[in-house]
């Protein structure tokens, strides 16, 4: 029986280190799990802030890319699934602050109206 | 070479060229996100009240802008300036909500103030109102009480009574016996208001500002002297009875003369008289001190000194009964 090693064809070799480079380019990116948790969060976050209400477009952007980076996760494409998602939990965060920053202002309208009303009333009722 | 192969090759080369450099001149969302992040550190508001999430933008921003100077691919350039984008929105959208937050905040502190200063407007109308009242009450109190004790004590039993009635509603017909007997203390009030009338008419008293006034006249006293005569002492036992009745009342007893003679004979004369009148009023049973007397000589006629029936109506005693308060009259 021959044992001895023949050294291996340099084509072969070659051949050998692109299918390497291929397998780590895909492994290099590994799955987005916690950031697809994060952008999930940050979803339900806004949507209980109002943020459908006060921000429908970047709510819908948002649930959308989300919905994309569940699919490229599903195909493994890592890479595009962590860029959706991350882009999700932006859009969301902005819309959640929308919300937010929409409903402090009407609360300063309010009171300001009320405090108007008031003087008002205090000036009436004593001249 | 011909000219004619060299023009496509050219064009191979660059298209080569481009394609391995990849760089593009601009990238329009990078450049959108730039923009973006130059408004927002330019605005106080945003610098300030959003520092941190401005930060976060810089720094996604930094990432797009080394993405892009690498001459990364497009995407991802893109991705990396998106998201920089959003974060400057974010930040911005944070300092509106602080922003109206503090708005909040400053109309709540501005409205208490307001109300503040109103309820203490309020309370000082509310003084000066009770203060109204009080003097309202007092002066109702001073009126009601120089209306007369005897009808007062009978209408508050009758109100009394009727009060009763009303809390009771089954002892409504004693509180109607109680309104019979009111009544009739009522009616026993009015009686003896109306005796007192009768006696001081018979007394021939005036009603003045002073008081009742009771005048003895000349012919009552013997003359020149201060002794009483049967007549005189006969109006001062009815004077006597009148104050055994109202124990409150006191009397002030002025003697007065003519002209005729020397003012300190007058004066003595008129004082004698007083004290004449004092003399037999205590004799008959009232308090000397509810008697007050003073002589005034020839001062304060009331009639002319020139006929001698004027000079008969000077030479007088008058006796002034105070009210049931018995405040003491006050010397002319």
């Amino acid at each position: 029986m021959n044992t001895t090693l023949r050294p291996p064809n340099p084509r072969t070799l070659l051949a050998i280190a692109a299918a390497s480079l291929a397998v780590a380019g895909c492994a290099s990116v590994p799955a987005p799990t916690e950031q697809m948790a994060v952008s999930k969060s940050a979803i339900a976050n806004a949507a209980s802030a109002g943020g459908g209400e006060y921000a429908s477009i970047e709510m819908r952007s948002a649930q959308d890319k989300m919905d994309r980076a569940n699919a490229a996760l599903a195909k493994e494409d890592f890479e595009s699934a962590r860029w959706l998602a991350e882009e999700a939990q932006v859009d969301a965060r902005l819309a959640e602050k929308k919300a937010q920053s929409a409903k402090a202002r009407k609360a300063a309208l309010v009171m300001n109206e009320d405090l108007r009303v008031l003087r008002e009333e205090i000036n009436r009722k004593s001249p | 070479m011909n000219p004619k192969r060299i023009l496509p090759l050219t064009l191979i080369a660059a298209a080569v060229l481009s394609a391995c450099s990849s760089m593009p001149v601009n990238n329009s969302l990078l450049d959108e996100a730039r923009r973006d992040y130059g408004e927002a550190q330019a605005s106080p508001g945003v610098a300030t009240l959003a520092a941190g999430e401005l930060r976060q933008a810089g720094t996604s921003l930094d990432a797009a802008n080394g993405a892009f100077a690498k001459g990364e691919e497009k995407a991802r350039i893109d991705h990396l300036a998106y998201v920089a984008k959003q974060q400057v929105a974010i930040a911005r959208e944070t300092a509106a909500q602080k922003e109206a937050e503090l708005a909040v905040a400053s109309a709540g502190r501005e409205r208490d103030a307001v109300r503040l200063e109103a309820r203490t407007k309020e309370a000082r109308l509310a003084q000066a109102d009770a203060a109204n009242a009080q003097r309202q009450s007092e002066a109702a109190m001073r009126s009601a009480d120089a209306s007369q004790r005897n009808a007062e004590a009978s209408r508050l039993s009758a109100q009394d009574a009727r009060m009763r009635a009303a809390a009771e509603g089954q002892a409504a017909r004693n509180a109607m016996i109680d309104a019979q007997v009111a009544r009739q203390q009522s009616l026993d009030a009015e009686g003896r208001a109306q005796q007192l009338e009768a006696q001081l008419r018979d007394l021939e008293a005036k009603k003045t500002e002073r008081g009742l006034v009771i005048t003895l006249g000349d012919v009552l006293f013997d003359t020149n002297q201060s002794q009483l005569r049967s007549g005189g002492v006969r109006s001062v036992r009815k004077l006597a009875d009148f104050f055994s009745q109202y124990p409150q009342r006191t009397v002030m007893i002025e003697g007065f003369t003519d002209s005729v003679g020397g003012d300190s004979a007058n004066q003595q004369l008129s004082e004698r008289r007083a004290d004449s009148v004092r003399t037999a009023l205590v004799g008959m049973g009232v308090g000397s001190e509810r008697i007050t007397w003073r002589g005034y000589g020839e001062a304060y006629p009331i009639a002319g000194n020139d006929t001698p029936a004027g000079r008969q109506l000077n030479r007088r005693v008058e006796m002034v009964v105070s009210d049931e308060s018995g405040r003491a009259i006050a010397p002319r």
